[in-house]
C-alpha cells in the first residue's frame, strides 16, 4: 500500500470538491491511479484520458513528484507511482 | 447601439494625428501596402515610431509621440478588442503594450485606426472622438476637472458628463499625472497597457484620456472564407476541442493557480527571489480556488472573447477592507504582492494591487520595488526613519502601512517618491550595493517569471527592446512538444529542434526558440489578436491567423509575406534601440540571476558559460551582428528595410554587411 498526496488544482475541484487530500492506493501507475479516482470522482478519466487513444488529453497535465524530488509533467500514463509521492492534477 | 451608418473595409488604415501644443488634429489615410507589410496595430505602431521619434528625442518633451493603434482584425470576432500602444519609454528604449477590452473596436467604428498625439497641451485636455455626418471626428477638451482623479473617478466622471454607454475611455490615473516610473494606460476600470511608460508619457503632454464612439461597420473581403477560418481558431478556444493544456485552467480559473504549482518547480520568486519556493499551504490562499469561492462577483471578457476568466470582478464583502471592489486578478498580483513579499493575506493582496489600478500604478513595478525595498531594510540599508516609520519586513507585518504606501508613491510623497522611481533608479539613489536586490533589465521590473529553470524566459527577458514584457514570446512553460511534429516545422520553414529546446535548463536551441516565438507573437498583436490563444500550436504555425488576415483584407499575401511582417516589427524594435545607443552589453539578466544559484534547487545561476551562447544562438538566428547586436545590412534589405540602413550610416552606426 502506498501513500500519496494529491493535489487537485482549478477546475478539477469542481469533481473533487476539495484541494488537495491524502490517498492510500496499490495503483502501480498514474494511469491506474487516475481510473481508480474515476470511481470516487465520476468525469475523472473523461478529464485526463483520451477514450480513444487511451493517453494524457493533450489539454489536461499531471505532475509527479517521488518524495524529495521536484515534480516532473507526466506525458507518458503509464509513469510509476511509489510511496509518498505527490500527484497534482490540471 | 446606434445602427451602422457607413461600412469601412480592412485593407486601408486611417491615422488620426493630434497635436496638443497646437490644439490641432488632422485625420489621414496610411499608405495601403503598409497593411500588407506591417499588417496593424504593433507592426504599423513600429514603424511610426521609428519615423516620427528620432534618436535623442526627450521621452517627457512634446516631440515624443504616443500612438495607439488597431488594426485589421481589429473590430472583428477575432481581435478581441487588443490594441496596441507605443512612444518612446521615458528610459530611452521602445516602449509598447498591449491591452484588451473594448476601445480598439469603438475606435475602428469611428474611423480612426491609429492616433498619433504629439506636443504638450497648456492645460490637462481630454481627446474626444465620434464620427459624425458632418465630418468632424475630434475635439480636445477641458479636462481640469478630472485632473487628480482616480481612474475608477475619471471613468465615471467621463460616463456621466458624455451620457453614452457605448463610449470607451482610455486614461490615466495620478501616477501617470506626476511622471511616476512605468505608469500604464488604463481603461474598463482593470485593463492596463504599456508599461514601459506610456502612462508616464501620456501624463508629461497634459493628456487624461481619451473617449471614442463610433457608429461605423467593420466588412471582411471575403466573408464565407473568414468564417471558415473563424470556425477552425474557435473550435481550437473550446474547452472541448482544445488541444491546449492551459485553455480549462485559464478559461475557468486563471493564472493565480500557478502560486499552487511553482514552489515546489523552483519557479515562484519569494522574498525577493531569495527563494524560489514557498510554504504551500501559503501558496493554496492566494489561489484561485479561495479567489473564486470567496470574492468574485463576475466574469468579464475581452471584445468577443469566448474565455470569462480574464477579467473576473471581484469584491470583499466585509471585515477590514469590506466593501473594496476590484478586478483582474491574474498571473502577476500572487507574485508581486504574494511570495515575492511574502503575504498570504489574499484581501491585502487584493487591496494593494487594486490601489494600484486605481492610482494609475503598474503593479510590477510596485511589487518589485517594494520588494528591493524590504530586502534593503532586511540589510539595514534603509530604517524605519526613511520609510516614514514603516516596518518595511517581509511577511507584510504592517498591513496598514502598506496599504497606505500605495498612494504615496502615486504622490510621490515621503518615501513613496523613493519608490516611484522603480527599483533600478532608487538603488541609485540608496547605493550601497542595492543594485544587486534590483530585479530589473534595461531599468524595467521583472514580471514574475522564473528564469535559472527556464533558459528561454531568461534570454526573451534579457533582449527585450522594451524590457520584460512575457507577452513578447508567450508561453513561458514547456506546453507539450508533441503538438506540433518535425515534419510540420519543416513544412513551416522552421529549423528547430523541440526536444532540446523544451529541456529548461539547456542553453541549446534556445536563441532560434525565442526566435520564433518573438516573431509569432509580434504577428498576432499586429493583426491584432490575444497571445493567449496561440498556444496549441505552440504560435509556430500561424496558418489560421493568415486565413483570417487574407480574408478579413482581401490581401493575397502568401505565408511567408505574412511571417515575414513579423521579423520586420521585430527589426523595427532592434533598430529603434540600436538608434538610442542599446548594444549586445544591455541585453542582461538581473544581476541577482547572473551571480546567484537557486537554494535548495541546484538550478545554477546563469553565469556567462550558459548565457552568452543562448544570446549567440539567438543574434545569429535573427541575421544581427553577435558583437554589437545591431541588425546586418543583409537582414535590412532581405526584409526591405533599406531606409534604416540608410539612416544608421546616416548617424554613423556600423551595421555589418
Amino acid at each position: 500500500m502506498k501513500q500519496l498526496e494529491l493535489r487537485y488544482v482549478a477546475h478539477v475541484t469542481t469533481l473533487t470538491h476539495c484541494l488537495l487530500e491524502s490517498h492510500q492506493t496499490t495503483a502501480p501507475s498514474i494511469h491506474a491511479l487516475v481510473d481508480e479516482l474515476d470511481s470516487r470522482y465520476p468525469g475523472f478519466r473523461d478529464m485526463f484520458v483520451n477514450p480513444r487513444t487511451e493517453t494524457l488529453n493533450l489539454n489536461a497535465m499531471i505532475y509527479y513528484a517521488a518524495p524529495g524530488e521536484v515534480p516532473l509533467s507526466v506525458i507518458d500514463l503509464d509513469h510509476p507511482i511509489g510511496d509518498g509521492g505527490t500527484v497534482t492534477f490540471w | 447601439m446606434a445602427a451602422a451608418t457607413t461600412v469601412r473595409d480592412n485593407r486601408t488604415q486611417t491615422i488620426l494625428w493630434v497635436d496638443l501644443s497646437e490644439g490641432s488634429t488632422r485625420l489621414e489615410t496610411l499608405p495601403e501596402a503598409w497593411t500588407a507589410k506591417y499588417l496593424g496595430s504593433r507592426g504599423v505602431n513600429a514603424r511610426l515610431l521609428f519615423d516620427h521619434v528620432p534618436a535623442g528625442t526627450d521621452p517627457l518633451g512634446p516631440d515624443n509621440v504616443l500612438f495607439f493603434g488597431t488594426g485589421p482584425l481589429d473590430g472583428l470576432p477575432v481581435g478581441m478588442g487588443r490594441i496596441s500602444i507605443a512612444c518612446k519609454s521615458p528610459r530611452g528604449t521602445v516602449a509598447e503594450g498591449s491591452c484588451g477590452g473594448f476601445f480598439g473596436p469603438e475606435m475602428r467604428r469611428a474611423g480612426v485606426d491609429y492616433i498619433a498625439i504629439r506636443g504638450q497641451a497648456d492645460h490637462p485636455v481630454y481627446l474626444y472622438i465620434q464620427d459624425s455626418a458632418s465630418g468632424e471626428v475630434a475635439e480636445l477638451r477641458d479636462a481640469r476637472h478630472l485632473w487628480g482623479l482616480k481612474t475608477d473617478e475619471t471613468d465615471a466622471a467621463l460616463r456621466r458628463e458624455l451620457a453614452d454607454p457605448d463610449v470607451q475611455f482610455r486614461y490615466i490615473g495620478p501616477a501617470a499625472e506626476n511622471l511616476v516610473h512605468a505608469s500604464p494606460i488604463f481603461g474598463n476600470l482593470h485593463n492596463s497597457g504599456g508599461r514601459a511608460g506610456c502612462g508616464q508619457v501620456m501624463g508629461s503632454k497634459g493628456l487624461k484620456a481619451i473617449a471614442v464612439r463610433g457608429t461605423q461597420g467593420i466588412r471582411v473581403a471575403d466573408y464565407d472564407a473568414f468564417v471558415d477560418a473563424y470556425k477552425v481558431l474557435r473550435q481550437r478556444l473550446d474547452l472541448a476541442t482544445s488541444r491546449d493544456m492551459w485553455t480549462p485552467v485559464w478559461s475557468t480559473y486563471g493564472a493565480p493557480v500557478l502560486a499552487r504549482l511553482f514552489p515546489d518547480l523552483g519557479n515562484l520568486m519569494t522574498r525577493n527571489a531569495q527563494q524560489m519556493t514557498w510554504d504551500y499551504d501559503k501558496a493554496m490562499r492566494i489561489s484561485s480556488e479561495p479567489y473564486l469561492d470567496s470574492y468574485v462577483t463576475k466574469a468579464k471578457a475581452c471584445y468577443c472573447c469566448p474565455w470569462p476568466a480574464c477579467q473576473k470582478l471581484h469584491k470583499i464583502d466585509s471585515g477590514k477592507y469590506g466593501g473594496f471592489k476590484g478586478g483582474n486578478y491574474w498571473a502577476a498580483q500572487p507574485v508581486v504582492f504574494g511570495s515575492l513579499i511574502d503575504n498570504d493575506d489574499l484581501e491585502l493582496l487584493l487591496v494593494l494591487s487594486g490601489l494600484c489600478n486605481q492610482y494609475g500604478l503598474d503593479v510590477f513595478h510596485v511589487g518589485y520595488t517594494l520588494a528591493w525595498a524590504m530586502e534593503c531594510f532586511e540589510h539595514g540599508l534603509l530604517t524605519t526613519t526613511d520609510a516614514d516609520g514603516l516596518e518595511l519586513r517581509f511577511g507584510c507585518t504592517d498591513k496598514d502601512g502598506l496599504v497606505d504606501l500605495i498612494p504615496k508613491i502615486a504622490r510621490r510623497e515621503g518615501f513613496g517618491g523613493l519608490l516611484a522611481l522603480g527599483c533600478a533608479e532608487a538603488a541609485k539613489v540608496v547605493g550601497q550595493g542595492s543594485e544587486r536586490f534590483c530585479l530589473a533589465v534595461k531599468g524595467q521590473e521583472l514580471e514574475g517569471i522564473p528564469q535559472r529553470n527556464l533558459y528561454m524566459v531568461a534570454l526573451g527577458i534579457a533582449v527585450s527592446e522594451v524590457g520584460p514584457d512575457h507577452t513578447r514570446w508567450y508561453p513561458p512553460y514547456p506546453c507539450n512538444p508533441s503538438l506540433i511534429s518535425p515534419e510540420e516545422l519543416a513544412e513551416l520553414g522552421i529549423d528547430l529542434d523541440l526536444r532540446l529546446a523544451f529541456q529548461g535548463r539547456n542553453p541549446e536551441q534556445k536563441g532560434k526558440l525565442l526566435r520564433w516565438f518573438t516573431i509569432s507573437r509580434a504577428i498576432v498583436e499586429s493583426l491584432p489578436s490575444c497571445v493567449f490563444l496561440v498556444r496549441d500550436t505552440l504560435g509556430l504555425d500561424l496558418r489560421p491567423w493568415w486565413k483570417l488576415f487574407r480574408a478579413a483584407t482581401g490581401f493575397d499575401l502568401d505565408y511567408r509575406e505574412f511571417v515575414a511582417a513579423g521579423e520586420r516589427l521585430m527589426n523595427l524594435d532592434r533598430a529603434f534601440n540600436v538608434r538610442e545607443g542599446y548594444r549586445r552589453a544591455d541585453d542582461r539578466p538581473p544581476v541577482r540571476m547572473a551571480t546567484e544559484d537557486v537554494p535548495g534547487f541546484g538550478y545554477p545561476r546563469l553565469a556567462p558559460e550558459r548565457f552568452e551562447p543562448m544570446l549567440d544562438e539567438y543574434y545569429e538566428a535573427n541575421g544581427w551582428s553577435v558583437t554589437t547586436s545591431i541588425p546586418t545590412r543583409r537582414k535590412l534589405a532581405e526584409l526591405g528595410l533599406d531606409d534604416v540602413a540608410a539612416e544608421f550610416a546616416a548617424l554613423g552606426i556600423e551595421a555589418e554587411p
